[in-house]
């Protein structure tokens, strides 16, 4: 009978490519890599089949498991993706950002040698390693389960699941949501001080990319009518990464590309070689997984982006708004406030809409209170206290390794202090993450490059928008409507901030491409559209041309007449005479003085430790 | 929807190339439910036999082993004449010892093989998943797992000619008695055929008196096991039954005698220690002389002489460096566990497929049990020629082949008769006793 | 008391096989920055090296120099070869995991394809019994323990009184300050894969003689409690790794005794695991 071999192919097809996009999403997407993947389908696998076999004293009762309550379809799929998803909860506290990734891979890995081992040893739970049989197929009460009518339905099934996964993913990914995950992909210290919750992301992946590993193993138990160890060694999970690296990472169709060549094509295809006399008979299935090895180091040496590589997100802006003429410096950004939307139409002389709050005279916004930091023994910053007020540019200069950095780390909170404490807008802000002080408006910038690489210029602004609808799970499951008018703000917002830094040509660059300086004013820009309070710049002008530097300058300094707050780190003395005042010396981890720039060069001790003319 | 185009585009052309790949070979299979490949096979094509059983993968030594009887046993059939003017092929499909993987094979096999008559093999590894595709596609096979669940679950078209593995057990507890062991330690592998050992065992120990010292189970994929060998030492035990396929018998076997100061304990095990490879491992894990002075193993009863077993021998032997894959000294597949009696399933089938005058299996099915249990007044006969042209005479026939009288039950289940076996310290496999069944019945639950 | 002697000796072969394993492979970490997963395959070809030797008739100790030899040209090669230029292209470190994972693929079953299926064994007598109390070891295991020690008093002299392990110390602090410092450090790097590919034959071999029989992925299982011991003690930490190897070596053996053998493993498993959650720099490491 042919055609049950094709079913066989189609249904295997269908379960492989769910698994494979299930993996896309997590990895490809989000850059969660989960070596564990096969015990979220071995899980949904074993799920399935406990809920649908009869009580264990059934069949002759050769097998023990727990469960056994015969449930009808569709119950046992159902319950293979929750259980898959469940199981991914445990697994969050290896995903957290305190972990090096390769160390969480590799946490993840031993994760599933020790399921499998305890899975084969203690026989109770799931049979060991004889593994559960006899399963029931779904309707396998109403229907014969051989014909070839119920055959060929069961194959639709499994197709029409892996389109609607296909769909699901895609609906995802093409989101905000989808953006802040390829963002958190691509930098995840820089999505984690734009306002990404990366926990929050991370266990959302694993929950889904489980539930769909859950699914898919439910659907191959439902056919096969067994399970056991055998299936879902650590090996299979490597398989599974051959194919989505080979299909495409980062590109949905890629990964059922690569679920139809490696799992399927490539293992089918060894089945057409025939035993010869002379050859071992081990021979063919060594060199299969000798092969797989090539083809994972190749292509990630040759072509990592796999053969159907993540595809560019183009976003059509609507209509070009000219550059403004030479020399002017009127202008127009949105807000920082929270409470008030964007205006998207640039107006010369357009006031912005009059934020919640216009404080009399300058409060002091940000400060940091006796705060020291320590690495294994060298202080770095030993008892720094000083305030920033709002509505001022300040400077923050000193030689190499007096802290500066450090400082402004601890103060955007991506490193933790010591001791001391962080007040921001009055509030003791010493132990909050730095997403969610980047959600308050204190954000900061990075001293090395940090735009997200594989996003272009304008995706890059828009994953810093703190409030588009579409920038959760829920808001990218309700899809394009739901979000459609918070994106457009966005874009609009985007574009004239490109056009008054001069890149709206490169919008749909990827921003990995531009050039030093360019990169630095993508990273300003995101960081404005960030809707910030206060900005905090860790050398903005390294490498930028001095006629740019004084043009970011000068619309920060506009900015500020608005009522931004910035605190500035750089090494460019020019810039601080021009633009900040008051400027704080620091050297050697401690304040040296404050005030502006014509004090300090009067002033012998920072002379000294810093100033060279 | 744009994303349909592509992957059901892809789908479809893998799917077509496969279609076109399997069929351009395969005769008017009508694409209806069920209906088994070959309903006549075209006259003159050789019919095929499938060896479904692992070629690769930890068990990889089963399927060449059954390959071996699969030739012998065609070369004999075909030298007779053949099965209604078609010669007997062999094909092996690889099924990789993992259930998820045997399915695909399975169904590649079917899919790709027109004039299929037989399937032989199907292990533990894989019957569960397999056994019901084959007997949905209507194909008799021949089985080699003890699973317990065949002993009790209905599938019309599978047959087994070797014991469940709790007569196995009850086997091994019989060679205690018989050797008047008291005190036994069981130490089982973590593998789906050892596990199925241990309760049977335990029961049977109970019915006999005798003391369980203790229960050990080893993880195959473990290297060492001097934990488990110290604790079988403390418990004082006269023997230890036991099978740990692999490296891990051998394994335990060294550090044993290394930690009961060179003393080894004896050992009764499982037929699947009736292997050179284990003995070789063995020999050499503890020496020839003190392996062979404590060991004992039960092994299905295989004849080593009278007809059945000259027929047998004669037609293996002249498959010698014809099977691909064998490797080694080619004679030990006489004694290989399983071998004689696949051989036994094919001469079954072919008389078969003589009695009814038709190679497809809901035909000749009922036939193997007629001719293996034999009607009353039948001729007994040992080897395919002779059945054969008995058959030709006009009588009803018996086969009795090297594996003994076949007994199938309601299940297509026989029981076999167990002998014990010992081995030369030349790896040479001697039988010094036999089992009868009623002393296994004795020990059953 | 005589089963926890007992257990406490197996313990000890095990910790000492882990120990030369471990410190090799935290080293490469520390100076590299690789978790070099291909560890364990690079063990098992040098344990069928010294195979191959030992089954022409040849002492299987010759047989393991040849296998550290081989080894370390190895796994020279190996970094040389794929690991370095993977790392000067700015690859991901979870990358390059991936990256090592396909080595072990073409290493472990390249391995296989060549030797077989089956497993195999040493021509090699264990030598008479020592007995203490309750332990008992062979004289092979007492020159393995004896061996991992000489290992690990080798790299503390190598590490704390001999320029090449300040450098390397260096080197694995701070790569670009060293390299300002004018140490070379392609050379030490080249030296460190040298010597931990030395490190990794060495422990193959004796892996495979503690192991009795082996075939071609017997160190799937053990790349586990070496991953364990490293991160228990601290990755990067040759110390740490000393430490980690002898904790997990007792623990899984005494486990074994006391509770159940079929979950010796597991101990070490869940040890890491909590490592990773917990204090992801190991008990030796500095505090992140």
């Amino acid at each position: 009978m042919n055609s049950y071999y094709i079913i066989n192919l189609l249904i295997y097809a269908a379960v492989d490519a769910m698994a494979c996009l299930g993996l896309n999403q997590q990895f490809g997407v989000a850059g969660v890599t989960n070596f564990g993947f096969i015990i979220f389908q071995a899980a949904g696998g074993y799920a399935a089949a406990i809920l649908a076999l009869p009580d264990q004293s059934a069949n002759g009762g050769f097998q023990s498991y727990i469960g056994g309550w015969n449930l009808p379809f569709p119950v046992p799929l159902i319950g293979a993706a929750v259980v898959g998803g469940l199981l991914a909860l445990p697994f969050t506290f290896l995903v957290g950002r305190r972990l090096r990734g390769d160390f969480a891979a590799v946490g993840m890995l031993v994760t599933a040698v020790l399921l499998n081992l305890l899975a084969t040893n203690y026989r109770p739970a799931l049979n060991g390693d004889a593994g559960l049989s006899l399963i029931p197929a779904p309707g396998g009460q109403q229907f014969s389960v051989q014909s070839s009518g119920y055959q060929w339905a069961f194959t639709a099934g499994a197709l029409a699941a892996c389109a609607l996964v296909y769909l699901f993913v895609r609906r995802i990914t093409e989101s905000p949501y989808g953006r802040s995950l390829r963002a958190m992909r691509d930098n995840d210290l820089v999505a984690d001080s734009l306002g990404k919750n990366l926990l929050s992301l991370r266990t959302a992946m694993l929950v889904t990319g489980g539930a769909i590993a859950g699914l898919s193993g439910g659907i191959l138990v439902s056919y096969i009518s067994t399970w056991s160890p055998a299936a879902w060694g650590y090996a299979e999970t490597v398989v599974l990464f051959a194919a989505v690296i080979i299909g495409g990472a980062g590109n949905h169709l890629g990964a059922i590309l690569g679920a139809l060549l490696v799992p399927v094509g490539f293992e089918e295809v060894t089945r057409y070689i025939p035993t010869s006399n002379n050859l071992p008979p081990n021979l063919i299935p060594s060199l299969e997984w000798v092969a797989i090895g090539l083809l994972i180091v190749v292509f990630l040496w040759v072509r990592p982006q796999g053969i159907l590589p993540e595809r560019k997100r183009v976003i059509k802006t609507a209509g070009q708004t000219p550059s403004g003429p030479a020399g002017a410096d009127v202008l127009v950004i949105p807000p920082p406030a929270r409470a008030a939307p964007a205006s998207p139409v640039p107006s010369a002389a357009a006031v912005p809409s009059a934020a919640p709050e216009r404080p009399p005279g300058p409060e002091i916004v940000l400060e940091a209170i006796d705060v020291t930091r320590e690495f294994g023994g060298v202080r770095a910053v030993a008892g720094v206290s000083f305030g920033v007020r709002r509505g001022t540019m300040t400077g923050l200069i000193g030689p190499n390794g007096a802290g500066k950095s450090t400082l402004l780390a601890m103060l955007a909170g991506t490193l933790p202090v010591s001791s001391g404490h962080i007040r921001y807008q009055g509030q003791d802000v010493t132990g909050l993450a730095a997403y969610r002080r980047a959600r308050l408006g204190l954000v900061r910038t990075f001293q090395l490059a940090s735009e997200f690489k594989r996003l272009t210029v304008l995706e890059n602004l828009l994953s810093a928008v703190p409030d588009n609808r579409g920038d959760s799970f829920r808001g990218a499951l309700a899809g394009r409507r739901y979000w459609r008018a918070d994106e457009a703000a966005a874009i609009a917002r985007a574009q004239v901030l490109l056009d008054r830094f001069g890149l709206e040509g490169n919008a749909n660059s990827y921003a990995g491409d531009l050039s030093g300086g360019q990169r630095r004013l993508v990273e300003i820009m995101r960081a404005l559209m960030a809707q910030p309070r206060v900005l905090l710049l860790d050398e903005p002008m390294a490498g930028v041309h001095p006629n740019l530097a004084r043009r970011i300058g000068n619309e920060l300094v506009a900015l500020c007449a608005e009522g931004l707050t910035v605190l500035m780190v750089e090494h460019e003395l020019a810039i601080m005479d021009e633009f900040c005042d008051p400027v704080v010396a620091m050297a050697e981890g401690v304040v040296l003085a404050e005030g502006s720039m014509a004090e300090l060069r009067s002033r012998t001790e920072v002379v000294e430790a810093y100033l060279v003319g | 929807m744009k994303f349909t185009t592509p992957v059901t585009g892809l789908v479809l052309i893998v799917a077509a190339a496969l279609v076109g790949c399997s069929s351009n070979s395969s005769s008017t299979s009508a694409a209806s439910g069920g209906a088994a490949t070959g309903s006549s096979a075209a006259s003159g094509a050789p019919i095929t036999v499938a060896d479904v059983a692992p070629f690769s993968g930890p068990d990889a030594a089963l399927g060449p082993t059954y390959l071996a009887s699969c030739y012998g046993a065609t070369a004999a059939i075909n030298s007779a004449g053949g099965v209604l003017g078609h010669e007997l092929t062999c094909k092996s499909v690889d099924t990789r010892g993992d259930p998820a993987d045997a399915v695909p094979a399975v169904n590649q096999m079917f899919a790709s093989t027109p004039n299929l008559g037989l399937v032989i093999g199907c292990t533990s590894d894989e019957a569960a998943s397999v056994a019901p595709v084959i007997n949905a596609h209507k194909m008799a096979m021949f089985c080699m797992t003890g699973q317990s669940e065949f002993d009790s679950v209905h599938f019309p078209y599978f047959y087994r000619l070797v014991p469940p593995d709790l007569e196995e057990s009850y086997a091994m507890v019989a060679i205690a008695q018989q050797l008047h062991y008291n005190k036994i330690a069981l130490a089982f592998g973590n593998d789906i055929g050892s596990q199925t050992f241990i309760q049977p065992a335990i029961a049977a120990l109970k019915k006999a008196g005798m003391t369980l010292t203790t229960n050990q189970t080893l993880d195959l994929k473990a290297t060492t096991f001097r934990t488990e060998a110290e604790a079988i030492i403390q418990s004082h035990p006269d023997a230890i039954m036991t099978e740990a396929l692999g490296a891990a018998d051998p394994t335990l076997f060294q550090e044993i005698s290394q930690l009961n100061g060179g003393k080894m304990i004896p050992i009764i095990a499982t037929s699947a220690a009736i292997s050179p490879a284990f003995f070789k491992s063995s020999a050499a894990a503890v020496g020839a002389t003190t392996f062979t002075s404590n060991f004992h193993a039960d092994n299905l009863v295989v004849e080593t002489s009278g007809p059945a077993y000259q027929a047998f021998s004669k037609a293996l032997l002249g498959e010698q460096g014809k099977v691909p894959g064998v490797t080694g000294d080619f004679t030990t597949y006489l004694s290989a566990p399983g071998g004689v009696h696949l051989y036994d399933g094919i001469n079954l089938a072919a008389l078969a497929m003589l009695m009814s005058k038709s190679t497809s299996p809901s035909v000749y099915s009922p036939d193997i049990i007629k001719i293996g249990n034999g009607v009353s007044g039948a001729t007994v006969c040992y080897s395919f020629a002779a059945c054969a042209a008995s058959l030709k005479a006009g009588n009803a026939i018996r086969y009795e082949g090297p594996g003994g009288p076949t007994n199938f039950d309601s299940f297509h289940d026989s029981t076999g008769i167990f002998q014990v076996d010992t081995y030369s310290d030349n790896g040479q496999v001697n039988v010094v006793g036999n089992l009868s069944a009623d002393q296994l019945r004795a020990l059953s639950g | 008391m005589t089963i926890f002697l007992a257990s406490f000796g197996f313990g000890l072969v095990t910790a000492s096989v882990l120990a030369i394993a471990a410190i090799g492979f935290t080293l490469q970490f520390g100076v590299t920055d690789v978790l070099n997963l291909a560890y364990g395959a690079v063990m098992i070809a040098g344990a069928f090296l010294a195979y191959v030797i030992n089954s022409l008739g040849v002492s299987v100790w010759i047989g393991l120099a040849v296998a550290v030899a081989a080894c370390s040209a190895g796994s020279v090669l190996l970094n040389a070869g794929v690991y370095a230029p993977f790392q000067r292209r700015g690859t991901s470190p979870i990358t390059m995991v991936i990256v090592s994972l396909g080595m072990t693929l073409i290493i472990e079953f390249g391995v296989q394809a060549i030797a077989g299926g089956t497993s195999v064994s040493y021509k090699m007598t264990q030598g008479p019994s020592v007995r203490a109390g309750g332990l008992v070891l062979s004289t092979v295991q007492l020159v393995v323990i004896g061996l991992s020690v000489l290992v690990m008093l080798g790299t503390h002299v190598l590490l704390r009184y001999t320029r090449l392990g300040k450098a390397m110390r260096a080197t694995a602090a701070n790569k670009s300050l060293a390299r300002n410092c004018g140490i070379r450090t392609g050379r030490v790097i080249t030296a460190t894969w040298a010597i931990t590919g030395a490190l990794c034959g060495l422990a193959g071999v004796v892996f495979a003689m503690d192991a009795g029989s082996f075939d071609a992925t017997a160190t799937d299982l053990f790349l586990v409690l070496i991953l364990a011991a490293v991160f228990l003690g601290g990755p990067g930490q040759a110390y740490g790794a000393m430490l980690g190897a002898v904790v997990i070596g007792l623990a899984t053996e005494i486990s074994a005794a006391y509770i159940t053998p079929d979950y010796k493993y597991v101990i070490a498993f869940v040890a890491l695991l909590v490592m990773l959650g917990v204090r992801p720099t190991g008990l030796l490491g500095a505090r992140a």
